[in-house]
């Protein structure tokens, strides 16, 4: 027991060797060869509902948006926007998972990185397409760009989401080049024009220590810049609420509290994402009960740091209760809201940080569970932002329709709400079809810790 | 007698009911009179039917606004002589000084609606100060935008563009690795 102890690390990952490398090919490439019934009707059943929310949206466009919406002068913004929050909250999962986790060696992020990187891109891609939805004349969007101003947050907003929708295809397929060599030598019973992908995007990679060098530095440097661009976009985003002219938003915490938020949404999806991928193509093996260990301890902590901005947002204002902020805070605290505000609450902080306290909860069914709850806490909570917030101008709400002065989305908002969820799990589906979800040559260089060996591993 | 109870009744209701909609048939007239009084300005209104006064008559007064009225105060009811008297505020902004001020009556039981208007120069005058229209802000213009804001937005965006281009620029470098490593091969 004690010689065990005493033996240094780098013992065990001799029994690594070019048989177990195989294996785990065969393990991580399996997806790629086979897909079954299951795979085929889930694969139908998302493209049905997105082809749902086109049909939507061009019933939308071609009628009126009066009639087709539930969209009005007050609640400008419905769920189109609350959807794009959501999405570029979820969109941090890249940079929680793949890189802090990377730049700061924590080594169990290795195979979690790719499915991270893969549901930020869908994410940040739907997320921009809410929000070209929301808008009522989508065909003015160029206008944007031709006049828009560099001290509005707005365009900040579209210069923020496609640059780390770009910053984020980079860093995903950059690492991704040895896997398209590892498929185009391993995998042998795919169509051809599937190979020659391989063949063309792999760039003609030959594993030599120059170009592993090379593929080190960008992915360090790319690592780095998506940090900052993660969190830019999610507090530009916030920005966007916090510089328009209502009590609710008027607030100086709202980039701290939308980035806590989008940490432990990143948490929950991310637990979520590993519990389907372990099951669906058994990697058991490789998302192990380690894993969600760590992502329960990651979501008490980032349930408790939402949970300290949520206090600033709310309770601070709660006890001044100026006569800007009593209308939406009341209305939110005992008011019309009042169940749905403390269930967010409940729901989406206090479960999150209380229930993976017990390591029994980190187990992978409890932990998924209440990754779920806390997705569906956090998309209400976004949309508890947006809607009572516009519902509450500084000039009272006054000889309206009575329409005005309500929101309840529309079968139309919705169905385009349920296609952006459809196309991101379509993505992200599709994506695991056909490539490697988990990256091999970072999970074998993480059993080899790093050591050149991996050279060799071809 | 009893069974004609129904048909009393309801003569009474129509009976009242005529009377009541030609007492509201009454006209009245409001004439509108505007006078300092000390350091205050008052307007007087005047109300009469019939070329009488009417007294117990609520007038509402108002100020004209670029898209409605403003009410002054609650409506103030006329007195024995048929006047209602009020103070009209010193602080009504105005661009040349002009105000129009309306007075009225409103769904009163015995008078029609009925409204008259006066023009005073009671306004206080406001001046824009206009003179940083041109200057560069944040709340200006595209055009005006403050060139250190300028300069660090183009900077941080050419920073981080270009080194998405340059990690792209490095794909290439590991194709030519490669072909570099099959010649050697």
């Amino acid at each position: 027991m004690s010689e065990n102890r005493n033996r240094p690390d780098t013992h065990k990952h001799e029994t690594f060797t070019q048989e177990e490398y195989m294996v785990m090919k065969d393990d991580l490439l399996r997806p790629i060869e086979k897909i079954g019934m299951a795979g085929k009707i889930w694969i139908a059943f998302l493209m049905a509902v997105l082809v749902a929310g086109i049909v939507a949206y061009i019933i939308q466009e071609t009628k009126s948006k009066y009639v087709t919406t539930s969209l009005r002068d007050y609640t400008m913004w419905g769920i189109y926007i609350s959807n794009f929050l959501f999405m570029v909250a979820i969109g941090l999962v890249g940079v929680l998972m793949s890189a802090i986790l990377k730049l700061t060696n924590f080594e169990w992020y290795r195979p979690l990185s790719r499915i991270a990187e893969v549901i930020a891109i869908g994410a940040i891609m739907f997320g921009g397409i809410s929000i070209v939805v929301a808008m009522g004349r989508p065909d003015r969007l160029i206008n944007l760009l031709i006049y828009g101003r560099i001290q509005s947050p707005i365009i900040w907003d579209v210069i923020g989401i496609t640059t780390d929708l770009a910053a984020c295809i980079i860093l995903l397929f950059i690492p991704l080049i040895p896997s398209l060599v590892t498929c185009k030598n391993h995998l042998k019973n795919l169509p051809k024009w599937q190979l020659k992908m391989y063949n063309m995007l792999s760039f003609g990679w030959q594993g030599t220590p120059e170009q592993w060098k090379l593929l080190k530095k960008i992915m360090k440097i790319l690592t780095a810049l998506i940090i900052p661009l993660g969190v830019l976009i999610c507090t530009i985003t916030a920005w966007l609420f916090a510089t328009t002219l209502r009590a609710e938003w008027d607030s100086t915490n709202f980039g701290a509290y939308f980035v806590s938020n989008a940490f432990l949404l990143s948490v929950a999806v991310m637990t979520l994402a590993t519990f389907i991928f372990r099951k669906a193509y058994n990697l058991e093996k490789y998302l192990t009960e380690m894993h969600f260990d760590k992502l329960g301890q990651a979501m008490v902590l980032m349930a408790l740091i939402h949970g300290y901005f949520n206090i600033n947002e709310y309770l601070i204002p709660a006890y001044k209760m100026s006569g800007l902020h009593e209308n939406t805070l009341l209305n939110l605290f005992i008011g019309k809201q009042a169940l749905f505000y403390w269930s967010v609450v409940v729901f989406g902080i206090i479960v999150p940080f209380l229930l993976p306290l017990f390591p029994k909860m980190r187990k992978p069914i409890p932990l998924t569970i209440i990754s779920v709850i806390v997705l569906f806490a956090g998309w209400f909570r976004l949309y508890l932002i947006v809607i009572p917030g516009l519902l509450q101008p500084y000039l009272p709400i006054q000889d309206v329709p009575a329409s005005w002065t309500h929101y309840f989305p529309s079968a139309v908002e919705m169905t385009v709400v349920a296609a952006t969820f459809a196309g991101l799990l379509l993505l992200v589906t599709l994506f695991s079809r056909y490539f490697p979800i988990i990256s091999v040559w970072e999970v074998a260089e993480g059993e080899l810790e790093g050591k050149e060996e991996i050279f060799n591993y071809k | 007698m009893k069974k004609y109870n129904y048909f009393l009744v309801t003569c009474l209701v129509i009976l009242f009911s005529i009377t009541n909609s030609f007492a509201q048939d009454k006209e009245a007239k409001i004439t509108l009179t505007f006078t300092k009084a000390d350091s205050l300005y008052v307007c007087k209104a005047l109300v009469t039917s019939e070329g009488k006064p009417v007294a117990e008559v609520p007038v509402n007064l108002s100020v004209k606004r670029l898209f409605s009225n403003l009410p002054i105060g609650d409506a103030v009811a006329t007195d024995s002589t048929g006047i209602a008297t009020f103070e009209v505020p010193q602080d009504i902004p105005s661009r040349n000084g002009k105000l129009t001020i309306f007075a009225n009556i409103i769904d009163d039981e015995n008078y029609m609606n009925a409204e008259a208007s006066g023009e005073v120069h009671w306004g206080t005058i406001v001046a824009s100060d206009n003179s940083n229209v041109d200057e560069r802000s944040f709340s200006a213009g595209r055009d005006r935008a403050p060139i250190y804001f300028i300069i660090a937005s183009l900077l941080i965006i050419g920073l981080i563009w270009g080194t998405l281009f340059y990690a792209v620029l490095q794909v290439f470098k590991l194709k030519k690795l490669g072909i570099v490593q099959e010649i050697k091969d």
